[in-house]
């Protein structure tokens, strides 16, 4: 047995590389923002841009976090054992909450920017809006963003250390405790992540409601977190890593996930989109009609093609999901894709559909921060867990 | 190999996965304790008089049909505003209940869960006859349910096709896609324990009825290479289908505009909801049956809890789709939208509602605690309050809805006479008329399929050791195994 | 063991050799010696799905899913054709104001139909190809058989076979470890 782990198990941390991985992302990540945050100050589209693309940006890496955070509580509610040499590179992903706690902040400053129901005086004329003020003001939505954070921090944190701990004591104990733990994270998970999601897309438009939105965004997470965890299974093996710890049959299970929550987001996008297009009530009809104006339209369509169709198709053959090398590449595509699905969810409030150089700089000043972070947690523990009970199950794991 | 017998096998721990099969596990003793309960000459009493219940019951159905059939459906108290009642009711109630059917027998079949070995074929039976009783209230509430035929696209001499926009057309493909489907699927998983039930016939016309139902079964390793291809196939298109039946079902209300009935989270609420109610249905017949055929071994406590877990699961994201539609509710800032909602909690339909939140949202709350999960009278009392609680959401959401829409003069009270009440009792007759119909003459567990997760099936040791059959012991061979990128593709 | 003897009525002719195993780990290793032995008309039945069968016995993946695939294609087409020329080309009705055709409300039974038609492929190609229902075999003449469907495993070396040797392979069969070999005959 230990010599089939000794074999098998990388014990090594992204160390030095991991270190100078995280010291570039940062300084990189840094830049773009003080580049995009100097041109606010000096041109005015930029200006006008800024915190839209920011938001954007923002729900993106969000959506990373929570995804793979979804990841982590569900292999411990289940008790999965194949998962066990992937869930590593995940609890890296999922403890980034701190991270975007703070990357948050500059997301205050531009709420009159960005959401129409902080201004008192256009409330005070309006009574839909007037009626939503005890949920829709200032205090309390800074409140739950609080608690969102305060939580999901709580969760991800949490996981990462009792699992990094056991890489030292080995203690069943730990896992017991996760496994104790992850249903009612699972609980407050769903809850935080719908209202985070009616918080911080759907009030963009105050007036307008949507009972599945929060699943909507979650469906959209889920899927970008198991194409970044591919992603980063296959980065981190190219360079070296964990080349006999992550098999084929770990990339097949990946990307069967991935294939499934493909056709899911489909799936809840649609029931979405034909609920409202068949009811055809002005008050819900409008947000869609500004999604298929502008350009917006084109981007609608990029979505059907580019998140569900091709990727369906892609995805469909067992011998893509088996092959890394060639995953990856489906799976780079949908994390843009779930990019491109929050921008079309946020920017038709902002006008035409020309997308600006701010929302590329935003897009990879926020990605380059928050892939420091991770990097950073990498570059100290080992990059797959060294002592689970589940470890040799997961090694030897077999799609039967 | 045989694993020492422990009674509970519901303990969690790490590293260990518990056997799924108590007692002798050997491939003979399985087929014999299953095999049995069909070949013996008598069914026990028990069965001889439940079964007599339930075929009255199924009389009494009848006897409403015909009864509805002459006079009209003036029988039913359906009246504008509220033109549907217990019908529909009846029929989200029945469609749901097959769900968990495919979710055992496919979903969970799609990912590796195991132990769903031992109660898949009992699911998948159910799943099929819930779904002819929820065929029958669509069919007998048109009015004139002798023109039925009309709804399907066939050409004729009026040169007129049905409207494809109308989401009743949609529950008619749906509807009878998934009855042919899951009863292909029911049947090919069938095909291996038919051929067992025939070469241990008795009587000639046993070896010639299974004969004829095996289909010649042998067990050609061509064959189970190819059976193994097509039931995955089947699981994989069962599980979207599932998810598109109640979502179709749901379509029926949340296409309209009616406040409490458009609401975009209806699909995966309707689904996640009949997954509920599925597996309290799954419940409530497997624990008296488990007990009276004495499967305490093949369907073991670990079963009981996985399916309490997934109880209080389901029950959870259905309190969770109560809870974002009352929400909502309130944050649209639609005054019909509020309305509806707070005449659903204080209206006159309110004790429904109360009944629907405090069996399907309060009563699985218990499942939090492991003793209620694993004592086989709790789990069935808490899943008969979930069958009541998910009849009750679906008369919920159908009738308090049309009983008062925009217009106050519009509004209206409905209340079901003595013929839909017998209905409904009749169906459930008819349920358990098949039910137990299966149960005398088809193997009720999946034989084959629970022989191949016992260590017997070898799977625990080697390179070919299944997900979930760790026991523990490390296998040998590994070096033809070992992975990395330049790892042999099978 | 159910039908009790069987009662020869012309002389029984050899169909082949039938040995069997109890053991999943016997049975494989006999099929990969049958193989490299070069047998070729010979077959494994085993009561359960054996992992490793296919690959002892190298068996080349079915098709069956390419064919199921393109099943499902033609469901789809089916769908989209089916409701488009009847509600928008043959019988034109205008309804709650919605177009005579639009993609949004035909896609649930395009999805169905497209379900319908996989399903329908793959069940009844798997019965063509399985050659089923075949409610003869030679097999079923040896009494011992019915096991095969319990807890037995067989290996079947027709008599048919170039390499068949009515007492060679016997004794090859009962070198790999059969708990005992029977003829199959046919009448």
């Amino acid at each position: 047995m230990t010599a089939l782990v000794e074999l098998m198990l990388d014990r090594r941390s992204l160390g030095e590389v991991g270190s100078k991985l995280a010291r570039a992302a940062a300084f990189f990540g840094f830049a773009c923002v003080a580049f995009a945050s100097v041109g606010a100050w000096l041109w005015e589209p930029w200006r006008q841009r800024f915190f839209p693309a920011y938001l954007t940006a923002f729900a993106w890496v969000l959506s990373l976090t929570l995804g793979t955070l979804f990841f982590v509580v569900l292999q411990h509610l289940v008790r999965a054992g194949w998962s066990v040499v992937i869930r590593r590179l995940a609890e890296f992903f999922a403890a980034q909450a701190p991270l975007l706690a703070v990357l948050a902040l500059p997301l205050l400053l531009g709420l009159h920017d960005l959401y129409h129901w902080t201004h008192p005086e256009v409330v005070a004329e309006d009574p839909v809006l007037l009626g939503k003020k005890p949920y829709l003001n200032v205090p309390f939505f800074l409140l739950r963003l609080a608690f969102y954070f305060l939580f999901w921090s709580w969760a991800g944190r949490f996981y990462y250390r009792a699992s990094v701990a056991q890489d030292e004591s080995g203690d069943v104990g730990l896992t017991e405790r996760m496994q104790k733990r992850a249903a009612p994270a699972m609980l407050v998970y769903a809850l935080t992540v719908t209202f985070a999601a009616f918080d911080l897309l759907m009030s963009l438009d105050p007036h307008w409601y949507s009972t599945i939105f929060g699943v909507y965004y979650f469906a959209g997470a889920v899927v970008a977190a198991f194409a970044l965890l591919i992603s980063a299974g296959v980065l981190v093996q190219r360079a070296g890593y964990l080349r006999r710890t992550i098999t084929r049959e770990h990339y097949h299970d990946l990307g069967k996930l991935l294939f499934a929550f493909v056709v899911f987001w489909a799936y809840i996008a649609f029931s979405q989109f034909m609920l409202i297009w068949y009811g055809n009530i002005p008050e819900e009809t409008s947000w869609i009609l500004r999604r298929t104006a502008d350009g917006y339209g084109v981007i609608g369509l990029v979505l059907l093609f580019g998140h569900f169709i091709v990727p369906f198709a892609v995805l469909l053959p067992r011998s893509i999901k088996r092959s890394p090398g060639t995953l990856l590449y489906p799976a780079l595509w949908l994390l843009l894709m779930h990019y491109v699905d929050l921008y079309w969810l946020v920017m038709p409030e902002f006008g035409a559909a020309t997308p600006h150089l701010v929302d590329i700089v935003l897009f990879f000043g926020l990605g380059a921060l928050w892939l420091s972070g991770a990097a950073r947690l990498a570059s100290r523990h080992a990059l797959a867990p060294q002592k689970d009970p589940r470890l040799v199950e997961s090694l030897t794991f077999e799609n039967a | 190999m045989s694993q020492p017998a422990i009674w509970d096998n519901s303990h969690d721990q790490p590293g260990h996965r518990a056997p799924l099969v108590l007692g002798d596990d050997s491939f003979g003793a399985i087929t014999q304790r299953v095999a049995t309960i069909v070949e013996k000459p008598k069914p026990p009493r028990w069965w001889t008089v439940t079964f007599s219940i339930s075929l009255a019951f199924t009389v009494v159905l009848l006897a409403m049909l015909a009864y509805l059939f002459t006079v009209g459906v003036g029988v039913w108290g359906l009246n504008v505003p509220v033109a549907w009642g217990f019908d529909i009711t009846n029929f989200v109630f029945w469609v749901g209940i097959g769900h968990a059917g495919t979710l055992i027998s496919a979903i969970l079949f799609l990912f590796r869960q195991k132990w769903r070995t031992s109660i898949n074929r009992f699911a998948e039976g159910m799943t099929i006859f819930a779904v002819i009783c929820a065929g029958i209230f669509p069919a007998i509430h048109t009015g004139r349910p002798w023109f039925d035929y009309w709804l399907f696209p066939y050409p004729n001499q009026m040169q007129m096709w049905p409207n494809f926009r109308s989401p009743l057309m949609w529950d008619v493909f749906a509807v009878s896609t998934y009855f042919t489907v899951s009863l292909m699927f029911w049947y090919v998983g069938m095909l291996p324990d038919l051929a067992t039930l025939r070469d241990r016939a008795q009587t000639k016309l046993r070896q010639l009825v299974y004969g004829i139902l095996a289909l010649g079964w042998r067990g050609s390793a061509r064959h189970w290479h190819r059976y193994e291809r097509v039931y995955l196939l089947l699981a994989a298109l069962a599980t979207p289908l599932v998810l598109s039946v109640h979502s179709v079902v749901s379509f029926d209300f949340a296409v309209s505009q009616l406040p409490g009935w458009h609401a975009t989270i209806f699909p995966p609420y309707f689904v996640a909801g009949a997954i509920f109610s599925g597996f309290a249905m799954v419940l409530t017949l497997l624990i008296p049956i488990r007990k009276a055929f004495h499967l305490e071994e093949l369907v073991t406590t670990r079963h009981l809890d996985n399916m309490a877990k997934i109880l209080l699961a389901t029950g959870l994201m259905v309190g969770y789709a109560y809870g974002i539609e009352f929400f909502t509710a309130w944050y649209s800032g639609n005054h019909f939208e509020a309305f509806t909602f707070y005449n659903r909690a204080l209206g006159p339909y309110s004790w429904a509602y109360w009944i629907m939140v405090f069996c399907n949202v309060v009563v699985p709350q218990m499942f939090w605690f492991k003793k209620a999960r694993t004592t086989p009278w709790i789990l069935l009392v808490g899943s008969l309050f979930v069958n009541v609680g998910m009849w009750f959401e679906r008369f919920v959401i159908v009738v308090t809805s049309l009983s008062r829409d925009f217009l106050p003069g519009n509004w209206g009270i409905y209340k079901p006479t003595w013929v839909e009440l017998l209905t409904l009792a009749g169906s459930f007759g008819l349920f358990l008329t098949l039910f137990l119909l299966f149960l005398r003459f088809l193997p009720m567990v999946a034989m084959a399929e629970v022989k191949s997760v016992v260590p017997q099936a070898g799977l625990e040791r080697g390179p070919h050791r299944g997900h979930g059959q760790y026991w523990g012991e490390i296998p040998h061979q590994h070096e033809e195994i070992l992975g990395g990128e330049g790892r042999e593709q099978r | 063991m159910s039908n009790g003897e069987l009662r020869v009525v012309s002389p029984p002719e050899l169909w082949g050799l039938a040995a069997e195993f109890s053991t999943v780990d016997a049975f494989l290793a006999a099929v990969a010696a049958c193989r490299k032995a070069g047998y070729v008309r010979f077959d494994a039945h085993a009561p359960i799905p054996v992992h490793g069968l296919d690959e002892a016995m190298d068996i080349r993946p079915s098709r069956l899913p390419k064919l199921v695939f393109l099943g499902g294609l033609a469901g789809c087409a089916l769908g989209l054709l089916l409701q488009w020329w009847t509600n928008a080309v043959d019988y034109p009705f205008r309804i709650s104001g919605k177009p005579l055709f639009a993609l949004p409300p035909a896609i649930p039974v395009v999805f169905e139909l497209t379900v319908l038609f996989s399903a329908l492929t793959a069940v009844l190609g798997l019965l063509v190809a399985n050659r089923q229902p075949e409610l003869y075999h030679p097999l079923f003449e040896l009494p011992a058989f019915a096991r095969g469907s319990d807890d037995r495993f067989f290996v079947v070396v027709e008599a048919k076979d170039p390499r068949f040797d009515r007492h060679g392979t016997e004794e090859f069969l009962k070198s790999l470890g059969a708990e005992s070999v029977f003829p199959v005959e046919v009448r």
